[in-house]
Order: structure tokens, then C-alpha cells, then sequence
């Protein structure tokens, strides 16, 4: 596409909605991935029905996040975790701490040679160099063909989760791992975000979260703020080092303590963490579980109340954690609307208990906690991919212009109709006159030229702008809508740096048919509309240049030398001429208030010369008038720049939640 | 809305002149006989071909010129030539009224060219879309 002032372009007739993106996406048929640490799984919901997670030929929805290079074709799975203890060196567990980070940023232990050289740390595996970005490619190819095996279709498009934690590296790490799998990835959704989804958290509108994921090696715990039917992370914490596996291992520890064993085999070792995992899963169900490793000679019995007891320390560790992340995020546990459980090891009562003691509510648990992020992923893959889900909306693009009112209340587009998300874009605006100390922004949406006409989504008032002659202030207002089409208006002097911003969710409540009937009303009224808006600026324009000749007669009409009689009677006939039609509401006609300005501007030219030319003799001593002209100039061209044109966009994809 | 009066007032956008009434978009024989042409070889003789304005792109606005099978909507202003129908629809006449549609082939290649009057190129700063 091209911009409507290259003339000399030539252009082809395109097919219907040929180069829009959204279009080629298939509706139903996207899926949602949780590309896990330990384990990652895939889901699909497709037109709206209840997620669900797809299981490999033996059943299980759990894919190890294990890619084994031990053989020329990579293995991904159980059958890569298989080739572990034969070739620890080639084969790749725990990929994910290792996406987007440079070797200089690994600062935890691990088995690997690393490639020497800067940017993405890579493995040196069986032979040749494996970045994990590649690692994590082959692992969503995996999950590709199971869903397309399952759905009996092509896959394309996808919903990849990500820890709310992640930077900007990680997550385009994440996004080419999605590319390179041959997915289009829409979207990456914070993990918490996912599971807050799944649960149709969402769909209340408002409200405050927490979501504690406790995994087998990781622990997070995220604060979120549902406003608008669109989350934000408001704080995270949690313990890279910290899971399900300490639990395993404390009572692994124990029960080799009461065996009085201090040097195990590393096949006694492996028997005994097979039975503590064993044990500590039965221990979710029954009080007391029965404990047997032949090679140990172990054969006793572990009671619930002894297990929660060994494993209380890292409990508490959790604990701590949630305290200070909601000290982060300024809150007290009563605020919360809700706790979220993510994770297999939330399965274990006494998680849950310690959990609900903190927050003080009952945590939700009807989801599998080793599925719910996938589910979320799939719920929103669903939605992204076209299909209309019951209470929810999430668009790609703009559905309605959205702009600001400015003086005359013609509304001015910052940003149009049918724009990609994330976009931003920004416009300077200028004063009206010396007396304004403050900027009223009101944000609308809509495609009418009068701000009336448009939905009003907010305002707000930037105060406290420096005394400038009319158009010197420069206050530049930025247009900011992010991937989830929250929208943030900036206003910013840019001489103090005051600024003033307002959030607001321009789709919330905004259905299809409203978008339709708004686009058509804009058709019906086009004509009467460009009238309204040539009137509108007609004023404007007039008014300034009232506002201008006025001040400047009042203050200097009767200064010796500046106003010959000869002109005082055609200017002062002019200014109230002028002042007249300003008064006088009821001309409609643009031109009559396009004459009246340019016979004002006529009768006062030389009025407003003389001013200058005496300003600059008491300001500018020893310049010559040439130089001096020659700068104006040079100021009035950067004016135009700045000042002449519309909404500029603003290149820049921050980081998604 | 009187500024002198209040201390606060809406933001002052640069001022744009619109202009006055103008005679439609047109096409050459030329342009049209290429259009013609592009929608026999296309398949769908009642297909009618689409210009306005579209918001949207990394600009602000950029040319909307597509084939449409639905035909004209309500409201659309609809030309006519040498068997070829081309429609407009009423917001984007306001910024292509006067436009010209030529085909041009040469040494740039082949392809339509809008002569828009309405384009302001006067701003020089290569960035905006002014009328």
C-alpha cells in the first residue's frame, strides 16, 4: 500500500481484502500451546466450544519438554527423555531457561557445552550447534502434528503461552521458535493470563487475581488486574528453583535418613525418587500410603501428616513469595477477587491449604492445573482466529477510528479505522490562545467529523501549560492501543514535560452490529458532515484571527506610528465585522466565514507588519533585517513541519501480557 | 466555544483547507478498457471495481482499489464507461473528488495512475498525506 502522495505510483486492481492478514486466518481451527519448562501440552477450542487438551496414541496430553539430538533426526518426548542416561550431553532438557538469553546471562547450573559467541547461547549436541530456540521449534512441531493428527487438518495459527516474567528477547525467542515450527503465532499470552482465561475470569469484566503456578522445578506467583474485560500483570515473583521436585526429594531424604543409607547408588537413587514422586501423589488422595524400594530394603509407610511436614519449609517459601508480590503490587490479600491454582503440584492438599489460609478464600481448582494454561491459550487462539465466542471479543485491528475533539469540536483522527494492533501513533496539537492554561482532551471513536456525532470514550485535562502566544505551546498526544486493545492517551507539553494519561478499552461493550450501524451513519451523513466539519474549522480559523487583531488593537491600536488613520476605520469595520459573524451562529456558509477572516487578515497586514517590524528593531539591535527575516523564515518552515501534518504512527511492538 | 473565556481549552489542531465541489472521479477510455478486460478475464461480468480511501497502513491512508462482486451499496456514487462500472463510496469521495484514473505503461511498468487534485503536496516533509 501506498500513501496517497505518490502521485506517480502505479497501481493494480486488488482482489477483495487481498494482503489482510486476519482474513487468511482459518476460524476454528487455531490451537493454544503451553510451552512448559518440564512438560508442554496442546489444547484447541475450536468455534467456541469448551477447550480441551489432545493426548498422544498412548494418551497422554503431557509432552515432555525433553529433544534428544543423540541421533540424526531429533526426538522429542518420552522417547528423547529415554536417551538421557545414555547421553546426558546430547540431549536437551529445560530449553525455556535458556530462550532469548546470551551465555553472559546464564547464571544457573546446567550440563551443556556452549557454542562460543554473543547473541542466543547455543548448544554444542551430538556434533553440531542447536540454539534453543530450534530445540523449542522441534517441541511445537510435535504438538503441531498431534493436533493436526487429532483434527484431521492443516494447522496454522497458534496461541503460544509464555511466563509473565519474560523480556522482550524471550518472547520474539519464543515467537521464532513458533515460525521456524511453521506456526503463525498470534499472539503469546502471559501463563497467568492463560489460566485466568480458562477459568472465564474474563468474562466479569473487573477484578483483581492471583495466580499461583507451582510446577515440578518452578514456582510463580502473578497479580493480575482484570479491567475491561483485558488483564494486566501488575506484579510477579515467584522461585526458579523451587517445585514439585523438592518434594520428591525431601521425602527421598527421609526415608533414606530412616534406612540409615548415606551413599545410595545412582540406580538406588532413581528407584527411590520414582517412589517418593509415587508416594507423594498418593498422598493427595489418601492419609497414608505404603512405601516400598526393594533396592534399599525399604519397606515402611509414609503418613500424610508426616509427608506435609517435610515438605512445609518450601511451603512457606511460597508464602513469602505471595506476600512480597502483593506488597508489589499494593494490595491485601481481602482485595483479591479470586485466587487461581496452575500447576501439578497444587494438586497437594496442603498447598491448597496453605494457600487458602494466606488469601483468605477457597482457591479455584475445577480445572486440571496441569491443563488450564493450555486452555486458555486455546480460548484465545479460538477467538483471534475469527470465531465469535459467547461474551467475548478480541480484534486485531480497529474497528473504529479514534481521535480527539479539538477546538470547534471537529474531531481529529489519531488513529484510523481498520489499523493493525499493537499500534501507536502520536500528533503534536498547539494552543489557542496566551490565556489557556490547560488542554481539555476528549478522546471519542467513531468515523463522524463532530465530535457529537461519536461515541466518548474519555477526558481528561492536561493543566499547568506555560503562557504562549496562540500556536507556540506544543502539547504532543500520543495514541497508544496494545495487543489486547487497551487504549492509553498521552498528552505531554513538551516545553515543561507536564503530562496527563487516561486507559481506556474503546471495544468494551461495542458489538458487530454497533460497528456496522456506526460505519453506515458515517456514509448517510458524509456530505453534511464535511460541511459541518469546513464550517467548524471556518470558526476556528476565524476566531483565532479575532482573538489575534483584537488583542494586538487593544494593546496597540493608539501606539504613535503603528495604525495610520487611514487604515483605523477599514481595521476596526473589519474586527467587528469579523466579531459579528463569530457572534452570529446562524451562518451556516463556510465561505461567508472564510470572507470575513480574509478581510480581516486584509485590513490588518500592514498593521501586523509594522508590529513586527518594531518588535524586531527592539528585540534584535544589530541584525540585519535580512538575517533576521531569513530565521523566521527558517522558523516558520520547521512550524510547518511540526505542526502541518497528521497523526504520525509510531513503529514499536512492546511487549504483550 | 470561547477560548478567552475559559483557561482551558480543546487542543488546536494545524488547520487543513477542504476543498470546494469538484466533478467526480473519471476514468480514460484507456483505464477503462484495461478494467474491462481484468474483469472478463477475472470470471464475474456484474463484478464492479472499488476506489476510495481506507484508513489504516503505516501513513495514515492509503488508495483502496479492488474488484468487488457484491456490486454498488447504497450511497455509493457510481461511474460509468464503455461497459465498465466503477463505484466510490460516499467518505472517500470527499478525498478523491477530481481524481483521474489512467492506465500508463512504460519503463516504470504497467499499472493505473490517480491523478487526485485534492492531494496537497505542499507540506514536503515526505511523511504525511495532506489535502
Amino acid at each position: 500500500m501506498s500513501d496517497l502522495r505518490s502521485a506517480n505510483t502505479l497501481f493494480q486492481i486488488s482482489e477483495p481484502d487481498a494482503g489482510n492478514e486476519l482474513d487468511r486466518r482459518e476460524a476454528g481451527r487455531a490451537i493454544g500451546i503451553d510451552l512448559g519448562t518440564t512438560h508442554s501440552l496442546v489444547a484447541v477450542a475450536p468455534s467456541g466450544a469448551e477447550p480441551r487438551a489432545l493426548a498422544d496414541a498412548q494418551g497422554e496430553a503431557l509432552l515432555p519438554s525433553v529433544v534428544s539430538y543423540a541421533d540424526s533426526t531429533p526426538l522429542v518426548g518420552s522417547e528423547a527423555r529415554a536417551q538421557l542416561v545414555e547421553s546426558p550431553q546430547s540431549v536437551l532438557v529445560s530449553v525455556k531457561r535458556f530462550m532469548g538469553r546470551g551465555s553472559e546471562d546464564i547464571d544457573f547450573d546446567h550440563p551443556y557445552a556452549l557454542a562460543p559467541g554473543e547473541g542466543q547461547a547455543r548448544f554444542e549436541v551430538g556434533g553440531r550447534e542447536v540454539s534453543p530456540i530450534e530445540a523449542s521449534a522441534e517441541i511445537l512441531v510435535a504438538l503441531k502434528r498431534r493436533a493436526e493428527a487429532e483434527l484431521g487438518h492443516e494447522v496454522r495459527g497458534a496461541v503460544i503461552t509464555v511466563p509473565a516474567y519474560f523480556d522482550d528477547a524471550q518472547r520474539q525467542a519464543t515467537k521464532d521458535a513458533g515460525r521456524i515450527a511453521g506456526l503463525e503465532v498470534y499472539r503469546l499470552l502471559a501463563e497467568p493470563t492463560a489460566a485466568a482465561v480458562a477459568y472465564g475470569l474474563d468474562r466479569g469484566g473487573q477484578g483483581l487475581f492471583a495466580v499461583y503456578d507451582l510446577g515440578g522445578g518452578t514456582f510463580d506467583i502473578s497479580i493480575l488486574r482484570l479491567r475491561d474485560g483485558v488483564f494486566q500483570v501488575l506484579a510477579t515473583g515467584g522461585d526458579s528453583a523451587l517445585g514439585g521436585d523438592d518434594f520428591d526429594r525431601a521425602v527421598a531424604s527421609a526415608l533414606l535418613e530412616d534406612a540409615g543409607v548415606s551413599a545410595p547408588s545412582p540406580s538406588q537413587r532413581q528407584a527411590l525418587a520414582l517412589e517418593a514422586r509415587r508416594v507423594k501423589e498418593a498422598l493427595s488422595e489418601a492419609e497414608r500410603c505404603a512405601v516400598s524400594v526393594p533396592a534399599l530394603g525399604i519397606e515402611t509407610e509414609l503418613s500424610r501428616e508426616r509427608f506435609e511436614a517435610l515438605i512445609a519449609p518450601w511451603l512457606k517459601k511460597t508464602i513469602r513469595a505471595c506476600r512480597s508480590t502483593l506488597k508489589d503490587a499494593e494490595l491485601r490479600a481481602t482485595e483479591l477477587d479470586g485466587v487461581v491454582l496452575v500447576g501439578g503440584s497444587t494438586r497437594v492438599p496442603a498447598v491448597r491449604a496453605a494457600v487458602e489460609d494466606f488469601f483468605g478464600r477457597a482457591p479455584l481448582t475445577d480445572l486440571d492445573p496441569d491443563r488450564v494454561v493450555a486452555y486458555g491459550a486455546a480460548i484465545t487462539a479460538d477467538l483471534l482466529s475469527g470465531s465469535k465466542r459467547e461474551g467475548m471479543t478480541l480484534l486485531d485491528v480497529v474497528p473504529l477510528s479514534l481521535g480527539l475533539e479539538t477546538m470547534g469540536g471537529i474531531v481529529e483522527k489519531i488513529i484510523p479505522r481498520n489499523a493493525t494492533i499493537p499500534i501507536a501513533a502520536r500528533q503534536v496539537f498547539t494552543n489557542y490562545s496566551e490565556k489557556q492554561t490547560g488542554m481539555s482532551i476528549h478522546v471519542v471513536q467513531g468515523e463522524r467529523e463532530l465530535a457529537d456525532a461519536n461515541r466518548s470514550l474519555a477526558r481528561f485535562e492536561l493543566k499547568g501549560m506555560p503562557s504562549l502566544p496562540p500556536g507556540m505551546a506544543r502539547v504532543e498526544v500520543t495514541f497508544q492501543l496494545d495487543a489486547d486493545a487497551l487504549l492509553t492517551v498521552t498528552a505531554t507539553e513538551l516545553m515543561t514535560g507536564v503530562q496527563q494519561r487516561v486507559e481506556v478499552k474503546p471495544t468494551y461493550g461495542l458489538g458487530d452490529e454497533e460497528v456496522d450501524r456506526l460505519v453506515m451513519e458515517s456514509l448517510d451523513h458524509a456530505g453534511e458532515d464535511f460541511a459541518a466539519r469546513a464550517l467548524a474549522e471556518e470558526r476556528v480559523e476565524l476566531g483565532r484571527v479575532v482573538l489575534a487583531v483584537r488583542t494586538a488593537y487593544d494593546e496597540m491600536g493608539s501606539i504613535e506610528g503603528l495604525l495610520p488613520e487611514s487604515e483605523r476605520a477599514p481595521l476596526v469595520a473589519a474586527l467587528e465585522g469579523a466579531e459579528a459573524a463569530m457572534q452570529d451562529a446562524s451562518i451556516d456558509d463556510a465561505k461567508a466565514i472564510k470572507r470575513a477572516r480574509e478581510s480581516l487578515e486584509k485590513s490588518s497586514e500592514a498593521f501586523a507588519r509594522r508590529r513586527m517590524e518594531r518588535a524586531l528593531r527592539a528585540g534584535m539591535e544589530g541584525q540585519s533585517l535580512a538575517e533576521i527575516e531569513a530565521a523566521l523564515a527558517e522558523e516558520d518552515k520547521l512550524e510547518r513541519r511540526r505542526g502541518g501534518h497528521g497523526a504520525e504512527t509510531i513503529e514499536s511492538e512492546g511487549p504483550q501480557s | 466555544m470561547n477560548a478567552t473565556a475559559s483557561t482551558s481549552a480543546s487542543p488546536a489542531a494545524a488547520g487543513s483547507e477542504k476543498s470546494e465541489t469538484r466533478t467526480g472521479v473519471q476514468m480514460t477510455s484507456r483505464a477503462a478498457k484495461i478494467m474491462r478486460d481484468q474483469i472478463t478475464k477475472r470470471g464475474n461480468p456484474k463484478a464492479v471495481v472499488r476506489f476510495g480511501i481506507r484508513g489504516g497502513g503505516c501513513t495514515g491512508f492509503s488508495y483502496l482499489f479492488e474488484f468487488d462482486d457484491r456490486g454498488p451499496r447504497d450511497n455509493d456514487h457510481v461511474v460509468e464507461k464503455d461497459g465498465v462500472t466503477m463505484v466510490v463510496d460516499p467518505k472517500s469521495m470527499f478525498y478523491v473528488d477530481g481524481t483521474i484514473i489512467d492506465f500508463e505503461t512504460g519503463i516504470r511498468g504497467h499499472g493505473f495512475k490517480f491523478d487526485n487534485p485534492q492531494v496537497d503536496d505542499s507540506c514536503g516533509c515526505g511523511e504525511s498525506i495532506s489535502f
